[in-house]
């Protein structure tokens, strides 16, 4: 929880203290504060728990004791491409836990957490409800149905990939360049 | 009002309104207890030590959720109230440091009282031991706080807040992963506490003390 | 109500209904086709989205005009994406058809709607009886269902107020309200109606508690916090038909005397937070809620609330804790939620099946809703059947349908011809129950005798290959991740049976885990705090009950007899099968364990190895060489060729 805010994290707050003026100072706003905050944020900094605090008039560590009780509420920055993989029931009786793991070993990162470059970030999810589909898997907002371990290599690559066309793309297009 | 009930064959009085396990400490007949504070509202009921057999129901219930009724007829010492004591008291200490001789609430300790009342030995042979990683937190300007003496019963946390307002000690995280968290309580300046050791008082296994230097 | 009041109600619901079926008028008898596509979270997954995208160019590349009409779940997921095509010109009934690829959407297109031809290979069937093309309503999967809850899902648009009051939405309410409170109470307290989340208490039952607290404010809460792993039945309904879930809300906020709801609903279902918001402001646009309903005195505000992710919300206390804002940690009842709930006011919590059943109870009445079902259990049962089952999805069926019917006949039986083992029912909170048990009927009361539970309706068929303890130990991972922590028995018990069962999945089982596995989850069920506590160890006791045999192999024998658990099981190739030369397993390989051996045949390095599976896949059938065994020391020793030697080759 102690990570520096970026500069795009720090505009962002600053947006969020401006939202929190159309909360009522209502203990019942809390949850629904914390959701806004994080779908601004991606997650929840010690620094919008310290504001969200001043704003219900209640003490940080109030805050803190609710946030750390619920699954939804991050603490640390998830990646640019969040993997979640489903351990509904049906996905772990199709094995969804070996497709974890193979996330895991491509990734060197374990459930929860997220890659140095802060490009992938790995979640455990209970049931996404496409129990049909399972073993699935969530990368950004894509759910990818029927996963199966030799499937997770190249997820990752077609990423990777497509990041690198972009980064292409974007050169060719800066001006001054041929 | 004063209401007349009988337990393990005693007649015993108490005022209307009043628990059943408030009855029974006050009538000498002692009920294990770790989370019951008298000044609670509602009941934590969450230590699940307090339990007795009351006529009419099938199963023990804990006792500090009961209000005591007139003619009730309560048995606080039966096979299956001793069961369910003893293994609470077992899984709590499953989770405990087991380390009397250098904790500073050796003999003094709620749960060694609980042990010898119930005969139950503080190394519990069949469950594993599964300690916290954090063995000691001094986040706190002025209390030390040891996760793996904690009994979560959530003394500290109620008196603070009925003391101050509100309590810089909290419940935090969840499940297995529950601790008393002093969160965001670095900066000397913002804290009531003063010369208050209330909390430090109100826990039963010493759990919490205060630091030396202050 | 005054009987002007009244009158006033029907005038201006009747304006609403008329402008309704207008528009249903309007879309129905437009001389164009209409291709009806199934788009709840489900369908979604299933690629709907690129399905109507597809749609929507063919028709613009081939120059047809036709209508998109997107709804919400048929509860056919194994089918996914769903779409119905109506194209009267063609002379043809309306036809179902499965997994809508988008090629297959273009094609349909191009040959249905530009050439009459309905493609039959890929006909699922006509949704209507006809002499042309089998109908759905042969299949056991469509006949056998009896739809009150989700008789309009997948057949309305869930994002048009409209399509719902067309197809006799909101009458009900209108019908209530024109009822004295005790009136609606009464019909739904003879119709026997027992709550959907699990528990089955009466629904008029709590009502009327709710209803006896006079002079003061009262609310009335939905519960769509659906956290059981594998089940998806509130979500759907909410996707699907979200008005039906709001009208029972607000027959039952008029029968306590409530102007005050929520809809607690899971933020991770972002698509009903969205339309259940959506449906509730179109509603309060058309005067169906909001101040005032229908003109009548009758005033009702409700809002959404979005649960944070935790299981234990479900349980009542809990739930309101979290609105509070608070750590959602259940109180120890006595008081009730309708004696004092959320804010100290009376408090109604009813699941979304329950108050969903609300609207067609009053509009059929009391006495056929008690003809559908058992006598103690009358009504339908909404499960969603997940594992390995043909046709996974959900089914509503009258209670008391046998387990039997339900999952060989309506579902379609076992996925690849294996054998059925056990189906655990309820969910975490419920049990496995083993072939003995598939001519139980299904209704609150026989279930539970026999050891599971009715819960919130998931239903998860597991065939052979399933190990029990395996499974009881995902349960219990599931629930102690999802304790609250409050109370010591629930937070430190679960754990150590957590850890026990960890134990046994590993093949380091100790003589008298089983008997410290059965009394530590006695001590659990008889001590916790809340349900989720006292239900917690359930998996445990029924798979201990009637698998036992299992659980002692893996103690004494260190041996896995469903081949699941992974430390207990491994792969090898038979060298007389394994053809020479052939990479497929080695090319799959996740973790490189497959090694090729002198002469030229494969190996697994068991030190590697994960034991994914993907090789055994991957062997070309006519080969058939890949070997899993437990325990593990059955592999016969195969040599790997030094590194060396490899390089020397190449």
């Amino acid at each position: 929880m102690n990570e520096e805010l970026t500069e795009e994290e720090k505009e962002a707050l600053k947006h969020i203290a401006l939202k929190l003026e159309t909360f009522e100072k209502h203990r019942g706003n809390l949850i629904p504060i914390l959701q806004m905050v994080q779908n601004n944020l991606a997650y929840l900094p010690s620094e919008a728990l310290k504001i969200v605090a001043q704003h219900l008039g209640i003490i940080e560590s109030e805050v803190y004791g609710v946030a750390t009780f619920y699954n939804q509420f991050r603490f640390h920055p998830p990646g640019k491409y969040p993997v979640k993989v489903c351990l509904g029931t049906a996905c772990h009786v199709k094995a969804g836990d070996i497709i974890l793991e193979n996330f895991e070993r491509k990734l060197e990162i374990s459930d929860g957490e997220t890659t140095p470059d802060r490009e992938f970030s790995i979640e455990r999810v209970a049931c996404v409800g496409c129990c049909a589909l399972a073993p699935v898997a969530i990368i950004d907002e894509t759910v990818h149905g029927h996963m199966a371990p030799s499937k997770v290599e190249g997820l990752i690559l077609r990423i990777k990939l497509q990041e690198e066309i972009e980064e292409r793309e974007k050169k060719k297009n800066e001006p001054g360049q041929s | 009002m004063m209401l007349k009930l009988r337990v393990d064959n005693q007649e015993i009085e108490a005022r209307e309104g009043k628990t059943l396990l408030q009855a029974c400490l006050d009538n000498q007949i002692y009920v294990p207890n770790l989370c019951y504070l008298e000044d609670m509202e509602s009941p934590s009921a969450s230590c699940r030590m307090c339990f007795v057999e009351i006529e009419g129901t099938p199963q023990p219930v804990p006792s500090c959720t009961v209000q005591v009724k007139n003619d009730m007829v309560v048995k606080t010492d039966t096979p299956a109230v001793r069961q369910l004591q003893r293994t609470a008291l077992r899984l709590l200490l499953s989770v405990h440091d087991v380390d009397c001789k250098n904790c500073h609430a050796n003999k003094k300790c709620e749960l060694q009282n609980i042990a010898k009342f119930l005969k139950v030995g503080l190394k519990p042979k069949r469950l594993e031991r599964y300690l916290k990683e954090t063995l000691i937190d001094e986040t706190h300007p002025f209390l030390i706080h040891y996760p793996n003496r904690c009994v979560l019963c959530g003394k500290c946390v109620h008196i603070c807040r009925g003391k101050h307002g509100e309590s810089v000690l909290t419940f935090a995280r969840r499940g297995f992963d529950t601790i008393i968290s002093t969160y965001s309580a670095t900066d000397e300046s913002s804290l009531t506490c003063g010369d208050c050791d209330t909390c430090v008082k109100a826990c039963p296994v010493g759990a919490l003390a205060v630091k030396e230097s202050s | 109500m005054s009987p002007d009041n009244r009158k006033n109600i029907d005038i201006k619901f009747n304006a609403i209904r008329k402008e309704a079926e207008k528009h249903r008028n309007e879309f129905r008898d437009a001389p164009v086709p209409k291709i009806h596509i199934g788009m709840a979270t489900c369908g979604i997954a299933s690629g709907a989205l690129e399905t109507q995208k597809a749609f929507k160019e063919a028709l613009v590349e081939n120059d047809i005009e036709a209508r998109i009409h997107t709804v919400g779940c048929f509860g056919h997921c194994y089918a996914e994406p769903v779409v119905i095509i109506d194209h009267p010109d063609s002379g043809f009934p309306p036809i179902f058809y499965h997994e809508v690829t988008p090629g297959k959407a273009k094609m349909l297109v191009k040959l249905f709607l530009g050439g009459g031809d309905p493609r039959f290979e890929h006909v699922y069937g006509a949704t209507e009886e006809n002499d042309m093309i089998p109908s759905v309503t042969d299949f056991s999967r469509f006949n056998q269902e009896k739809r009150i809850v989700m008789e309009k899902c997948g057949r309305i648009d869930p994002e048009d107020i409209y399509d719902y009051i067309a197809a006799d939405g909101y009458s009900t309410l209108v019908k209530a309200l024109k009822l004295d409170p005790e009136e609606v109470i009464k019909e739904v307290t003879h119709s026997g109606l027992r709550g959907r989340g699990g528990a089955g208490f009466p629904t008029g039952r709590k009502w009327n508690l709710a209803k006896s607290v006079t002079d003061q404010e009262k609310i009335v809460i939905c519960n769509a916090d659906e956290g059981d792993p594998g089940a998806y039945m509130d979500r759907t309904i909410l996707e699907s038909n979200p008005h039906q879930v709001l009208e029972g809300i607000a027959i039952c906020a008029y029968a306590v005397g409530a102007h005050k709801a929520m809809v607690y609903v899971r933020s991770e279902y972002p698509l009903a937070v969205k339309l259940v918001t959506d449906a509730i402001q179109q509603a309060e646009k058309l005067g169906l809620l909001g101040k005032g309903i229908l003109d009548s005195t009758f005033d009702l505000k409700i809002d959404v609330f979005q649960g944070s992710g935790a299981f234990v919300c479900g349980e009542e206390t809990a739930l309101i804790r979290s609105i509070e804002g608070y750590r959602g940690m259940p109180q120890h009842r006595p008081p009730y939620p309708v004696q004092k709930g959320l804010w100290n006011k009376p408090t109604v919590i009813n699941n979304v099946k329950t108050l969903a059943s609300v609207p067609p109870i009053l509009d059929h009445g009391a006495t056929w809703y008690r003809s559908i079902g058992t006598q103690n259990s009358p009504g339908t049962a909404i499960f969603s059947i997940v594992g390995n089952v043909v046709h996974a999805g959900l089914v509503e069926i009258p209670m008391g349908v046998s387990l039997r019917t339900l999952i060989f006949d309506i579902c379609g039986g076992i996925q690849n011809n294996k054998k059925f083992k056990a189906v655990q029912i309820g969910g975490p909170s419920g049990g496995c129950l083993n072939e003995d048990f598939l001519d139980t009927p299904i209704d609150f009361d026989s279930l539970t005798e026999a050891g599971a539970m009715m819960g919130s309706g998931g239903m998860v068929v597991m065939d052979e290959d399933t190990c029990m303890v395996e499974v009881a130990r995902y349960f219990l991972d599931f629930t102690q991740k999802e304790s609250c922590g409050k109370c010591t028995f629930c937070r430190i018990g679960t754990y150590h049976l957590l850890k026990i069962l960890e134990r046994l999945t590993k093949g380091e089982g100790l003589e008298g885990d089983l008997e410290l596995l059965e009394t530590l989850s006695q001590d659990i069920k008889a001590g916790s705090l809340c349900g989720l506590g006292k239900t917690a160890p359930n998996p445990v006791l029924t798979s201990l009950k009637y698998f036992r045999d299992e659980y002692e192999a893996h103690i004494k024998e260190k041996r896995c007899p469903a081949l699941m658990c992974r430390p207990l099981t491994a792969f090898y190739f038979d060298l007389e099968l394994c053809a020479r030369g052939c990479d497929a397993c080695a090319t799959c390989c996740p973790v490189d364990a497959v090694f090729t051996t002198s002469n030229r045949k494969k190996g697994v390095d068991q030190e590697l190895c994960v034991k994914c599976g993907e090789c055994l896949v991957a062997c070309p059938p006519e080969y058939d060489a890949v070997r899993k065994v437990s325990p593990p020391d059955l592999v016969p020793y195969i040599e790997k060729p030094p590194e060396k030697e490899k390089k020397d080759v190449k």
